[in-house]
């Protein structure tokens, strides 16, 4: 049978269809598709979300031409979301960066110069020199990198290395802060081991499901189909959804519930009271299992010292949990009756009941999802935590249906940021700067005297770590919001932002991140595959290998790893970031950054370079390069190998594992397969322990480091207890008032994931929802003389912009508060948003802050 | 050019009236699935910069009786239409 090229494409896209949806089509209305068709299909894990899809690219010629829902993925099971759907186009944006970038006048970086394309040794040599004067000048604060939960799994890594190891610095920070911070520091004060126990599967299992500041119709599309599915097939099955606004969630909700900004507090409290009140709970689960605790209160919203709110806050930013008993910790939650959580929060008593008892009834498995409504938060670890609370009281926790869940918005915010450990306070798989015990482990384990690594207090064996500015290193930590200050005051000179957009998504851009990023001292890089907003603030650019043009990596945010090969190479001079992290440390030795007395512990370092003492240290370099070859036969480059002469990816993987999955590590759980295993999989979710996942931690039968008799054990915890941890509700930072009388929250829309740097350059999706529109409730915007489709001005304390007013759309707003999405970069909407943040976590809320709109 | 396939949800008493409402859009067919409710259509266009095949499923969301659209497969080259209607076997 002859058949054009557009047929047998055709044929395979119904054919495609057709298996997913489980329909048979009948014969002759489906070609016999025989023969090639010349394209190359591989996995690939999609680019956007933490939801974990996995997509087959399907690559002719050196490019992408064709994308499909992998049918073989646990995850989407062959589905894929309008972003996924586009994926391929967003390799090919007109503007890609295709070579360095430097400000430049007469021939020399000047700040103020335009840029110039410069060579790639000019750009390191350019850089190493700042790096270096800023390192020797300022301390270990001077030089700061900001990377990022979409870096693969070994670009973490290698960051980590660099920055603790070789500049001797815990100024690294993912813009993970910003989205997961609140959800870790949750995880290790209930559970003392980070990341949920359940996964994916409990959206079949659950009966009830309920919905906390998550929009998963729209950021987790794929996810809320399977919800969706449970719902409408399974009887009984009930959808609570809470939110500060009706989204497109609440047209499945069972129990839709709008509630006034941080009564989230309030209302995860009540319910702990009725449960308590009802003796509904599990009095055999929290005998055994659970610790009674408390948190301290008044703690400030992280601002600036001198900020009124931070001089006022009784225990600013401590978080010491002291233990209480069953009694005490039953009184603190019994001010919040129905009567005052209703008042408070404004949502009918009737919802909050039945909400109450989906909760408390024995018989009914419920899995609680959240995301930034829960994270961006000053209160974001308490409100995680009063969620665990309630899931602890009931021993619904740790089983299929039964699962606390907290959803991640980036594709490796678990991978990469959590699980490598790439913020100020971390080591790989969950060690801290903290710990001396830990910091030596990593020295060890990385073939690096002691005392390298700084502490978080500057001080290993109770004496002065030592620094090459002369001075002790005093203490280390610093978050991301403290970065943009600390540049802005002159703290810090020097600072690299990697596959992220921090000058759009940090908040409060006018009063902190700009003027911090333009100082004359300070010297930017942006490594990034687009001009966006933060690359145009910068000082040198650097051009990114993105996603398929390198091997990667990323983990999910139900602790699925999943790799993928290089598919295609990279357009001009751009390459990967962990190119560019292993070949600029060629630049530095390691006498530049590291004082005597330490080179002294190893004197053959001296005069070696950081990539050499880093990177070809005869763990990292001990794989020869390879030709990657699929299980097929089919042939990939990987253009890291090429060029430093070993496999790159395999030995930055098998380093990391000796954190994870090597005898004697100091925290047993994260275990990983090696390397080749994840290259035949779909993803596989750790603990990996004799081959085998783990679907549920923390239970006999599902988790192995559950040993029998056991039943539940919360292991990251010394005594295998879980910590409940009582927080009230307390205000909000800056609530509206007469002169700025609106709630703004920001967030995303289903169409552009995070700052649009990649989806607004796809036309598709670009044309979809071209601009940035603030959602508002119709008596607000009539008493301001505002109707749909108008133009209005919106500012706050700190900045102002122009926006189109939405009264009819996706998002609909209660009287009182708007909704403006922050993919925007001609409307940018941080210019309005208070740099407050979680004191524990460090994570910024940018879910509450006041304005004012008025026509423009 | 940009051929995709899609699964549209109907409610199964309904599949072969939406089905009908389906192909009066231009590029639009739809290859069975109307018993099940789970109708098998593909949206082709012949390569404008701005992919009609976006607009056409947009559309479809909207026309009477469907219940959510989900994308499963897309293809999108830049060979001209005389090579993809060339005969390959």
């Amino acid at each position: 049978m002859k058949l054009t090229r557009r047929e047998f494409i055709k044929s395979n896209a119904i054919t495609a269809a057709a298996s997913v949806a489980g329909v048979s089509l009948p014969i002759g209305s489906l070609s016999a598709a025989e023969g090639d068709d010349g394209i190359r299909w591989d996995k690939a894990a999609c680019r956007y979300c933490g939801t974990g899809c996995s997509v087959l690219m399907g690559v002719k010629d050196g490019k992408v031409v064709a994308s499909q829902g992998d049918p073989d993925a646990p995850v989407n099971k062959g589905l894929n979301c309008i972003k996924g759907y586009f994926l391929p186009k967003i390799l090919y944006g007109e503007d890609r960066l295709t070579q360095p970038l430097l400000r430049k006048t007469n021939g020399k970086y000047d700040k103020n110069g335009k840029f110039e394309a410069v060579t790639w040794e000019e750009a390191f040599q350019t850089m190493a020199d700042k790096w270096i004067a800023a390192r020797k000048e300022k301390g270990p604060k001077g030089v700061g990198m900001f990377g990022s939960g979409q870096w693969t799994v070994w670009e973490g890594y290698a960051a980590s290395k660099l920055m603790k190891a070789g500049f001797r610095s815990n100024s690294l920070e993912p813009n993970a802060r910003h989205c997961m911070a609140s959800a870790v520091g949750a995880f290790i004060r209930a559970f003392g081991i980070d990341e949920p126990m359940g996964c994916y599967d409990d959206l079949e299992h659950a009966d009830v499901f309920v919905l906390w500041g998550a929009n998963m119709a729209e950021m987790h599309p794929i996810l809320w189909s399977r919800l969706t599915d449970t719902r409408l097939t399974k009887p009984g099955c009930e959808v609570h959804v809470l939110s500060t606004y009706e989204h497109r969630c609440f047209e499945l909700a069972d129990n839709g519930m709008v509630f006034e900004p941080q009564t989230d507090l309030a209302i995860l409290n009540y319910i702990a009271n009725y449960i308590i009140q009802n003796k509904a709970y599990n009095k055999e689960f929290i005998d055994k299992h659970v610790n009674f605790t408390k948190t301290p209160t008044d703690i400030g919203y992280g601002l600036r010292d001198n900020d009124p709110r931070e001089q006022a806050a009784k225990n600013r930013a401590k978080g010491k949990l002291t233990k209480i008993s069953f009694e005490e910790y039953a009184k603190s939650v019994e001010p919040y009756t129905l009567e005052y959580t209703s008042k408070l929060s404004k949502v009918p008593k009737e919802n909050l009941l039945r909400l109450a008892k989906a909760y408390a009834d024995p018989n009914k498995k419920v899995s609680s999802y959240w995301t930034m409504g829960f994270n961006q938060h000053t209160r974001g670890v308490w409100v995680n935590g009063l969620c665990y609370n309630v899931h602890l009281l009931m021993g619904k926790i740790s089983e299929p249906g039964n699962s606390p869940f907290s959803l991640t918005g980036q594709p490796s915010a678990c991978g990469t940021a959590r699980e490598v450990g790439t913020f100020t306070h971390r080591l790989p798989a969950d060690l801290v700067t903290k710990k001396d015990d830990h910091c030596k482990f990593a020295e060890k384990t990385w073939k690096l005297p002691v005392g390298t690594i700084p502490r978080a207090n500057g001080k290993s064996d109770d004496a002065d770590q030592s620094d090459i500015s002369g001075k002790p290193m005093g203490p280390t930590l610093i978050h991301a919001v403290a970065m943009h200050r600390a540049l802005k005051d002159g703290k810090m000179n020097t600072f690299w932002v990697m596959c992220n957009n921090n000058m759009q998504a940090a908040a409060n851009m006018n009063d902190e991140s700009y003027p911090g990023w333009r100082k004359p001292d300070n010297f930017i890089t942006v490594s990034d595959p687009y001009p966006t907003v933060s690359a145009q603030a910068a000082d040198l650019i650097l051009p990114t290998a993105m996603w398929i043009e390198k091997e990667g990596a990323y983990g999910n945010a139900e602790r699925r790893t999943q790799f993928w090969r290089q598919q295609v190479g990279a357009p001009g001079e751009a390459k990967s970031d962990v190119w560019q992290i292993m070949e600029f440390s060629k630049y530095i030795k390691v006498k530049d950054v590291w004082p005597e007395d330490l080179i002294a512990k190893m004197p053959e370092y001296a005069d070696k370079t950081l990539y050499e003492v880093l990177y070809t240290n005869g763990q990292v370099d001990k794989f020869p390069a390879e030709q990657v070859t699929d299980s097929r036969g089919n042939k990939y480059q990987n253009d890291e190998s090429a060029h430093f002469g070993f496999y790159v990816q395999k030995g930055l993987f098998e380093e990391y594992r000796l954190f994870n999955s090597a005898e004697g590590i100091p925290k047993k759980g994260h275990e990983m397969a090696e390397f080749g295993a994840y290259h035949k999989a779909r993803g596989i979710r750790w603990p990996v322990v004799n081959g085998k996942e783990t679907l549920w931690r923390f239970r006999e039968g599902y988790d192995p480091h559950v040993a029998k008799g056991e039943d539940i054990k919360f292991y990251g915890n010394k005594d295998g207890r879980a910590n409940i941890i009582t927080a009230p509700y307390e205000p909000a930072a800056e609530p509206p008032d007469k002169d700025f009388d609106l709630w703004l929250c920001t967030g995303r829309v289903l169409e552009h994931w995070h700052s649009g740097s990649m989806t607004r350059r796809v036309p598709e999706l670009y044309r979809a929802v071209p601009d940035a529109v603030v959602y508002m409730n119709p008596k607000d915007a009539k008493q301001r003389r505002l109707r749909n489709g108008a133009m209005a001005k919106i500012s706050s304390r700190r900045g102002e912009i122009i926006c189109k007013v939405d009264t009819k759309g996706r998002n609909k707003p209660p009287e009182g508060l708007v909704f403006i999405p922050w993919f925007d970069a001609g409307r940018l909407v941080n210019k309005l948003t208070l740099d407050q943040t979680d004191p524990l976590s460090k994570e910024t809320d940018y879910k509450k802050c006041a304005v004012k709109i008025e026509r423009a | 050019m940009n051929i995709c396939s899609l699964i549209v949800h109907t409610s199964p008493d309904r599949g072969a009236e939406v089905s009908r409402r389906l192909e009066t859009f231009e590029g639009v067919e739809v290859h069975g699935g109307q018993e099940s409710g789970k109708l098998i259509v593909t949206v082709e266009d012949e390569g404008e910069t701005v992919s009609p095949v976006s607009d056409t499923m947009n559309a479809l969301r909207d026309v009477e009786g469907v219940v959510s659209t989900i994308l499963i497969y897309h293809y999108g080259g830049e060979e001209s239409m005389e090579e993809m209607n060339r005969e390959i076997n």
